[in-house]
């Protein structure tokens, strides 16, 4: 296998003025076109461990880093901010607080322009960007803040899309939304995961939506990294799980229960669909 | 029983023009846990802030404990209904946690001697330590702050609670905390509890009866099991029942029941079925 576009070695990270590691060593590779979901309870370090990943810490945060953290080649103390931006997108959890300019189409290309593409490139960039996120044509000219929460959301998105980055991180990017900015923002990085091969990097409390894109499940729990895995080995230990505070989809606990009732045997179900089928295998099977 | 909570035929038109409340009735008795659900813009909060005093319809009436909210004052109202906000800092103005929980009884003008001991018993029932008594409220993490913010209004004695958003941007530990604290204040206590929430697996384990609401509009009210049951007119309002729920419904062509709350429920139903046993 290639070499990893992120490798973690042994990070340690605490900020200023504060006694207490935030991160405690941690270790990770992710490799190029990989989808991977961030678990664990809050304060454990997860935002921590992105802003690491983008080098906003350690170059724009007073602290103390040990270990190293390279991403797409680049040593993440050995470089700044923006040259790690070229190749790393951020989305944050509020859209707003992104938001720098007071139309839809300026949002998108901002960065772009201040790149100096060609023209003809900003705008194919645009339209694919724009494509992908569904955010139709008649909104260019909208200021954002006259969208809903998850067409916001999905513009945030588009104007990092639009960049074109390898690695594109995103931290809790539904958690500010309603259900239906929820659904929006899930169909989205499904998209995402259907036609471009970047690398996604989601932390996201909604498991139900994230495991089933997933290539790799990494759990977080009080500054360290207690599991990683592709989903359906990381969700068929239920129970560690819980002991760490994460509650898996109830599909998923349905088919542990089940396990524990001597009835079910098979792999942990995904999605809907498949705990469906393991339902009527289990209920047509025996009787 | 006593009736808590009376809303008659309410319509509430915003300032701006927007109706966020159409022809809403709607009976609580003392000591219920309730939900209202429903997409953002669905009614829920205006409805709620209506039940608090915070908003007097623009048609109908609102009755708390036998009282029309267009004619109690609202430092009384206050001691009838409290308002917890989704964000813990658009309540919190004090310099204090103390001062911040006295606030409220210091308005009613008690004697220090009784707002004393309001404020050592709210922050008591929330767990919150005496020494953090003189700490700036805005120095504590959000978990402890939201804690300060329903200390403040437990220190009112209001028999009913509305909460807005209790879970969102909590985990799963966090919010299992919260929600066991109201239901505490709901049994122990006696407080009629309200959440608005979008968080229907919460509501599942929590809420015993379910208002769901779209366009301004009361579309179903009752039991919670009742409510998620039906499924069509949830659809249509965005609403998704919790995954255990809509599994059982994939399967009522097995006779599942369309109404399973719980994994554990479902997991029985399923071991009977599967042993031959029903």
């Amino acid at each position: 296998m290639a070499d990893p576009v992120i490798q973690v070695r042994d990070l340690k990270w605490r900020y200023e003025g504060s006694r207490e590691w935030v991160l405690k060593g941690i270790d990770l590779d992710i490799h190029q076109g990989e989808f991977v979901g961030i678990v664990g309870p809050n304060d454990s370090g997860k935002t921590t461990l992105a802003m690491c990943l983008n080098g906003l810490i350690p170059n724009n945060y007073p602290g103390v880093m040990e270990g190293r953290v390279i991403v797409d080649g680049m040593d993440t103390r050995e470089h700044s901010v923006a040259e790690i931006a070229e190749s790393v997108g951020f989305v944050f959890p509020d859209p707003e607080s992104q938001f720098l300019s007071m139309t839809v189409e300026e949002e998108v290309v901002f960065a772009l322009e201040n790149r100096e593409l060609p023209k003809e490139e900003i705008e194919e960039r645009m339209r694919w960007a724009l494509e992908l996120t569904k955010i139709p044509e008649d909104y260019l000219e909208k200021p954002p803040y006259e969208l809903s929460g998850g067409e916001k959301q999905r513009v945030a998105i588009a104007s990092v899309l639009a960049m074109r980055p390898k690695i594109i991180i995103l931290d809790e990017p539904t958690s500010m939304l309603d259900p239906i900015g929820k659904t929006e923002v899930i169909e989205v990085l499904t998209e995402m995961k259907r036609r471009y091969n970047a690398t996604v990097i989601v932390i996201e409390h909604r498991l139900e939506d994230i495991a089933p894109l997933a290539d790799k499940m990494v759990l977080v729990y009080h500054g360290t990294v207690r599991k990683v895995a592709p989903p359906r080995e990381f969700f068929q230990g239920v129970d560690f799980l819980l002991e760490h505070d994460v509650f898996p989809p109830d599909v998923m606990v349905l088919a542990n229960e089940l396990r524990k009732r001597g009835l079910y045997d098979g792999p942990v179900p995904m999605t809907l669909e498949e705990a469906e089928q393991m339902v009527r295998e289990i209920v047509g099977g025996v009787g | 029983m006593v009736e808590a909570i009376r809303v008659e035929n309410v319509t509430y038109i915003y300032p701006d023009g927007t109706v966020g409340l159409r022809d809403a009735s709607l009976r609580v008795e003392e000591g219920e846990f309730l939900a209202f659900i429903g997409q953002n813009g669905s009614g829920k909060t205006t409805l709620s802030k209506n039940i608090a005093g915070l908003l007097k319809p623009t048609k109908g009436d609102v009755w708390v404990f036998g009282r029309n909210t267009k004619e109690v004052p609202m430092s009384e109202l206050a001691t009838m209904v409290g308002y917890i906000f989704q964000n813990p800092d658009h309540q919190l103005f004090n310099q204090t946690v103390y001062d911040e929980i006295a606030y409220g009884p210091r308005n009613l003008k008690l004697p220090e001697e009784e707002v004393e001991e309001r404020v050592r018993e709210a922050m008591e029932i929330v767990g919150l330590d005496e020494s953090y008594r003189d700490e700036h409220p805005f120095f504590l993490s959000k978990g402890l702050r939201q804690r300060v913010a329903i200390a403040s209004i437990l220190a009112m004695r209001p028999k009913v609670i509305i909460v807005d958003e209790p879970t969102t941007g909590q985990d799963f530990r966090q919010s299992i905390d919260i929600m066991d604290f109201l239901t505490m204040l709901n049994r122990e206590h006696g407080h009629t509890i309200i959440i608005i929430t979008h968080d229907m697996p919460i509501v599942a384990k929590y809420a015993e009866r379910t208002v769901a609401m779209a366009g301004g509009r009361i579309i179903l009210d009752g039991p919670t099991r009742w409510v998620f049951s039906q499924s069509e007119i949830l659809a249509q309002a965005n609403i998704k029942p919790p995954q255990v729920t809509r599994l059982a419904q994939r399967l009522t062509d097995l006779d599942f029941p369309p109404d399973v709350l719980s994994v554990e429920e479902m997991a029985c139903l399923i071991e009977q079925r599967a042993r031959g046993g029903a």
